[in-house]
């Protein structure tokens, strides 16, 4: 009886050794059962992480938007709704409906509010972001002296500030790199720098 | 595309591209080990979907300290052998193992004889032809072999002893057909 010597027995298994065939499964196999497992998060795509680009990179820009509103606010900068306006009253007569609103629809002291699904989730989440960009124009507006505003050591430190909130979320998106409020944070914080490295430029101050 | 650590935190967050790349570049490795233990590619597939889905559930345990491929290999030769042993497969070799005189199946018969060492590891026992597999094919010691099936040391060298001599001769015939391991010679006994 012929038999193969051992040294050819080893060379037929260094070539099974390095043999890959075409996977066992097909990806919608493997990936339905992910999504019955709750593995794979969303439907089509995942609402917070769609795979097209251009809607990440558009929803990316909005909240750059609001977060550059926020922070021009904030220092003090006029924002495009103060300039037309052209009086102060255009900011004071907003916060009224704010405070009405906010009495009435989301006050967390007194609510019992229970969501029952993501999408109520998350319009409260932009409801909440909307309230919190008109209440920061109304603080922008009237509770920040004009000696404060001109003071170097509160820009700094409102810089330092904004560094150290741009690290941790930084670090916090590669964790969670999705996360939708991780998100706002990050992006109305790098606005936020933006515009006060903008009024540290203007204001003439340096050491940034 | 490589598998960077970026994409490696998007399938943990259920990512279902990112899975999709995971599942890509490491599938036809995975699946091949899968496939030699079972030998038998119906029950390979179905298993195969029980192993992924054990590396999509334990990926958020993944700490980086070996390469992902070695990581998710073990959990496929894991949860393989454990699916094997669920339907008594390695169960009744390992009874087997414990018989010396239980495989001594040089048989002669050579329409018995494969066409390849993939089909000639198919007409292994379950046993022999895990040991085969994980030695020789996936590089694991026998130590680490008698822990994830259960035996000793001794026994997983005298199954895969056993199994050469099997395959060596299920396989003869390629000296004659195949220039590809041409040169015949003598050989020698690989010390195993």
């Amino acid at each position: 009886m012929s038999q193969l010597s051992e040294q050819q027995l080893d060379q037929l298994i260094a070539a099974e050794r390095a043999r890959e065939e075409e996977p066992l499964n097909e990806w919608r196999t493997i990936a339905a059962r992910a999504r019955e497992e709750g593995l794979i998060r969303g439907g089509s795509g995942p609402r917070w992480s769609s795979g097209q680009p251009w809607l990440q990179a558009a929803a990316a820009v909005l909240l750059l938007i609001g977060g550059i509103a926020i922070g021009r606010t904030t220092i003090g900068l006029p924002t495009v709704n103060q300039q037309n306006a052209a009086a102060p009253n255009a900011v004071a007569t907003n916060p009224p409906t704010s405070q009405a609103s906010a009495s009435t629809q989301s006050n967390p002291a007194s609510s019992t509010y229970s969501f029952t699904s993501v999408d109520q989730a998350t319009d409260a989440l932009d409801r909440a972001v909307r309230e919190y960009q008109n209440a920061s124009q109304y603080l922008a507006a009237n509770n920040i002296s004009t000696k404060t505003r001109d003071s170097a050591a509160f820009y700094t430190a409102r810089a330092a500030a904004l560094d150290k909130i741009a690290n941790a979320t930084e670090s916090a998106l590669q964790t969670a790199p999705h996360d939708p409020v991780i998100n706002q944070y990050y992006l109305a914080t790098m606005g936020a720098r933006v515009a006060t490295r903008q009024m540290v430029s203007t204001a003439g101050l340096r050491g940034f | 595309m490589p598998f960077d650590q970026l994409d490696l935190k998007r399938a943990i967050a259920g990512d279902e591209r990112a899975m999709q790349r995971l599942w890509s570049q490491h599938a036809p490795h995975i699946d091949a080990v899968v496939r030699r233990l079972c030998g038998d590619p119906e029950l390979a597939a179905d298993i195969s979907q029980e192993v992924w889905m054990q590396i999509f559930r334990a990926l958020p345990s993944y700490r980086g300290d070996s390469q992902f491929g070695t990581w998710a290999h073990r959990i496929a030769v894991n949860r393989t052998l454990n699916a094997l042993r669920k339907i008594r497969r390695i169960a009744k070799l390992e009874i087997e193992i414990e018989d010396d005189t239980a495989i001594t199946e040089m048989e002669t018969d050579r329409t018995f004889m494969a066409e390849s060492i993939d089909q000639a590891m198919k007409k292994l026992s379950p046993g022999a032809r895990a040991v085969f597999v994980l030695h020789d094919i996936e590089g694991y010691t026998h130590g680490e072999i008698g822990e994830e099936l259960g035996i000793t040391s001794g026994g997983s060298k005298s199954q895969l002893f056993k199994a050469r001599a099997k395959l060596r001769t299920l396989l003869a015939h390629l000296v004659e057909d195949s220039p590809n391991v041409a040169g015949k010679g003598k050989g020698h006994v690989a010390a195993i």
